[in-house]
């Protein structure tokens, strides 16, 4: 099992490529999918609880995954899984090929790889938008978030912070009308 | 050395947001603060970093690791960043456990999710900002999209796809 656990990571720190996000598809695919290690619905919970969390949001979601299938070595196992791919890599890209960046064909190679991310990354956003109960009228709660955050560029943090306080102010005024 | 772990270890426990806003506490830190790495070092680690495996953050860290001190660097300054985001992730998640039943902590959840989407969504803005002024990014996003939803093809094999399709056309 924690075998298992650490070869699917190691598999999913080798192919997030372009940036952390990436590895969601593929950890989805992993984790719900492949071995139904987590229910669809525990794997969004752990994407929302890691953009709650300082740090790199990958590494997050492999942290509350592996603890939840297999505790605190699950986590163990599924961060250094995560993590070794990219380690060895980089590692081998300084010691011996600093021009790396300047390669043609990589460059042209990501040319590719960028937009395939975002359908990549699209697709199970779709699909994930019809779990978390997603419609026309909360539609817009989502899209203020995105705007504020991709083209105003406030910190996440403090979208998270206000979504946490009116999300209990609102429970709590809904206590008291049921009392009532 | 040890200087350097505690300088990543703030890094990753006060930047929130993922990847990129690491990236731009790190080169704070790095470029302005303690000039360990020069401007241009650093842009140049970053391309990097966007090309090979892995989260971008864990890349540079490990990267700028290595350049200063070889690999027990680079593993010093990896951990650094993962240690304080992963206890707290190990709280939030111990946190989430317990509460899950409770009615008030479901309504922060359902409203969580709902951001997370949004979350998301803002991430990919970031990348086609970075990335889609052109026709053949736009092409090679329509035929993903439509591999990917209709005949459910896997996500290793799109990638690989999307890499060889880039060498060749791109």
């Amino acid at each position: 099992m924690l075998w298992q656990l650490f070869f699917s990571f190691i598999k999913i720190g080798a192919f997030t490529l372009g940036g952390g996000l990436a590895m969601i598809p593929v950890m989805r695919k992993e984790v719900c999918e492949k071995h139904k290690w987590l229910t669809e619905m525990d794997f969004i919970d752990g994407i929302a609880a890691a953009q709650s969390s300082p740090g790199p949001i990958a590494i997050n979601i492999g942290v509350y995954v592996g603890y939840r299938i297999a505790g605190f070595r699950g986590l163990i196992v599924a961060v250094l899984g995560s993590v070794l791919p990219s380690f060895i890599s980089i590692v081998l890209i300084a010691a011996y090929l600093y021009n790396y960046a300047e390669l043609v064909l990589v460059q042209k190679a990501f040319h590719a790889l960028k937009p395939a991310v975002i359908s990549l990354i699209a697709i199970p956003l779709i699909d994930m938008s019809r779990k978390v109960g997603l419609n026309l009228r909360n539609l817009w709660f989502p899209t203020l978030a995105m705007i504020l955050v991709a083209f105003v560029n406030i910190s996440p943090m403090y979208v998270i912070l206000v979504t946490i306080v009116i999300a209990v102010i609102i429970s709590q005024s809904k206590k008291k009308e049921g009392k009532n | 050395m040890f200087y350097m772990f505690i300088t990543f270890v703030k890094v990753g426990l006060f930047s929130f947001g993922g990847g990129y806003s690491i990236l731009a506490m790190l080169q704070q830190e790095i470029v302005t603060n303690h000039n360990w790495l020069s401007a241009d070092e650093f842009a140049n680690i970053i391309a990097i970093s966007q090309m090979t495996p892995g989260p971008i953050a864990i890349n540079a860290a490990t990267f700028i690791g290595y350049e200063r001190y070889g690999v027990l660097g680079s593993i010093l300054c990896t951990f650094g960043v993962i240690l304080p985001s992963s206890i707290v992730m190990v709280v939030l998640t111990k946190t989430y456990l317990t509460l899950q039943n409770k009615l008030w902590f479901q309504h922060i959840f359902k409203d969580l999710r709902l951001l997370s989407i949004g979350l998301i969504a803002a991430a990919m803005v970031l990348i086609v900002k970075s990335s889609f002024p052109d026709l053949f990014s736009v092409i090679v996003f329509i035929i993903a999209f439509y591999a990917g939803w209709r005949w459910k093809i896997s996500p290793i094999f799109m990638l690989i796809g999307a890499a060889i399709v880039g060498m060749i056309f791109g």
